[in-house]
C-alpha cells in the first residue's frame, strides 16, 4: 500500500468533513440514539458537508 | 456481529474487484443481512409492549430464525431476483458481493454464520464475542472493547490510506460512470450532493466508531480485552 500526498484542496475538503464529524460525534456521545440510524447520518452529512457550504458560497 | 465494517468494506471491495461494480447495491448488499433483523435482536418498545427475540443469537444467525440472511445462497437468491426482475446484472452482482462480504465478516464472532445454508453448520472464527443478547449498549461496549472493534479500525485506517477512493475525481471516473443510477439521480440532485452521498457510509462508519469508543472507554471505562474471543467480561453467545 502506498500513500500519495493529498493536495491543499483535498485537505480543505477533508478538514470540513472532520469538523462535521467532530460535531456528529459530540452529539452522538451525548445522545446515543443519534448514532443508530444510517439515514440520520446520511442526512446530517449532506446538510453539513454539502448544503451549508453551498449556501454559504452562494451568499458570499 | 460487526458494527462498522459493513459501512467501510464496500469502498475497498469496489476499488479492488476486477469486475465492474455499482457502489449503491454493493452497500445495500453489505447492509442487507441485518436490515430486517437487528431491531428485533435488541428489541424495541411500542407503547407498553417490548418486541424482542427470546433468543437473539438464534433469531439473528440461526435456523429456525433469520440466520439464512447471512448465508451465501441468500445473496445469490436476492442477486438473481435483482438481475431478472429489475433487469440489471450489474446491480445483482454488486448486491451479491456486498452480501457475501457481510456474511463472511460476521464469521469472525463466536456465533458465526451459516454460510452454506441450508446446511446449518455455523462457521465461526471466535475472534470476538457475540453479545447481541445482552442488549444494544452492553453489546456496543463489548464490541468496541475487543477484536471486533479493532477489525473495524483496520478498515478505517485502510480507507484513510486509500483516501483517493473518496475524492471527487474518483467518484466521477469510477463510481458515477459505472452505474446509470447516478446520472439518473443527478437529474434531480446536484452532483456535489451525490458526491457527499457516496462518501456518507465512510463518514457514518468512521464517526460511529470514534463515538462508540469514546462512550465505552472515556465515559464508561469498560475494560479493553483484545484477547481472542474477548472481551471475556461479557457472556458470549455460541451457536
Amino acid at each position: 500500500m502506498t500513500f500519495d500526498r493529498p493536495s491543499g484542496s483535498d485537505l480543505v475538503t477533508f478538514g470540513g468533513y472532520c469538523a462535521a464529524a467532530a460535531i456528529y460525534i459530540a452529539i452522538g456521545v451525548a445522545w446515543l440514539d443519534f448514532l443508530l440510524s444510517f439515514w440520520v447520518g446520511l442526512a446530517y452529512v449532506v446538510v453539513t458537508c454539502w448544503a451549508v457550504p453551498t449556501l454559504v458560497r452562494r451568499l458570499a | 456481529m460487526s458494527w462498522v465494517a459493513h459501512d467501510l468494506e464496500p469502498y475497498a471491495i469496489q476499488k479492488h474487484t476486477m469486475i465492474k461494480l455499482a457502489f449503491v447495491p454493493l452497500l445495500i448488499g453489505s447492509y442487507s443481512p441485518d436490515m430486517m433483523t437487528k431491531w428485533f435482536v435488541y428489541g424495541i418498545h411500542l407503547g407498553p409492549w417490548e418486541l424482542k427475540a427470546s433468543d437473539p443469537a438464534q433469531f439473528h444467525r440461526g435456523w429456525p430464525g433469520f440466520g439464512f440472511t447471512h448465508s451465501l445462497i441468500y445473496g445469490v437468491a436476492i442477486g438473481l431476483i435483482i438481475w431478472k426482475v429489475f433487469g440489471s446484472r450489474l446491480w445483482g452482482v454488486s448486491f451479491l458481493i456486498g452480501q457475501w462480504a457481510h456474511a463472511l465478516t460476521d464469521t469472525g464472532d463466536t456465533v458465526g454464520t451459516m454460510l452454506l445454508f441450508p446446511w446449518t453448520l455455523h462457521f465461526h472464527l471466535d475472534a470476538w464475542a457475540y453479545a447481541g443478547q445482552t442488549g444494544r449498549y452492553v453489546d456496543a461496549a463489548a464490541y468496541f472493547s475487543g477484536l471486533g472493534g479493532m477489525w473495524d479500525l483496520v478498515w478505517i485506517v485502510y480507507g484513510l490510506f486509500s483516501w483517493r477512493v473518496l475524492t471527487s475525481s474518483y467518484f466521477d471516473t469510477r463510481i458515477y460512470a459505472a452505474d446509470a443510477f447516478w446520472p439518473w439521480l443527478n437529474r434531480a440532485v446536484p452532483r456535489g450532493a451525490l458526491l457527499t452521498v457516496y462518501r456518507a457510509a465512510f463518514f457514518y462508519g468512521t464517526s460511529r466508531w470514534i463515538a462508540w469508543t469514546i462512550w465505552a472507554h472515556v465515559i464508561h471505562h469498560y475494560p479493553y480485552d483484545l484477547s481472542w474471543g474477548g472481551p471475556h467480561w461479557v457472556p458470549a453467545a455460541h451457536p
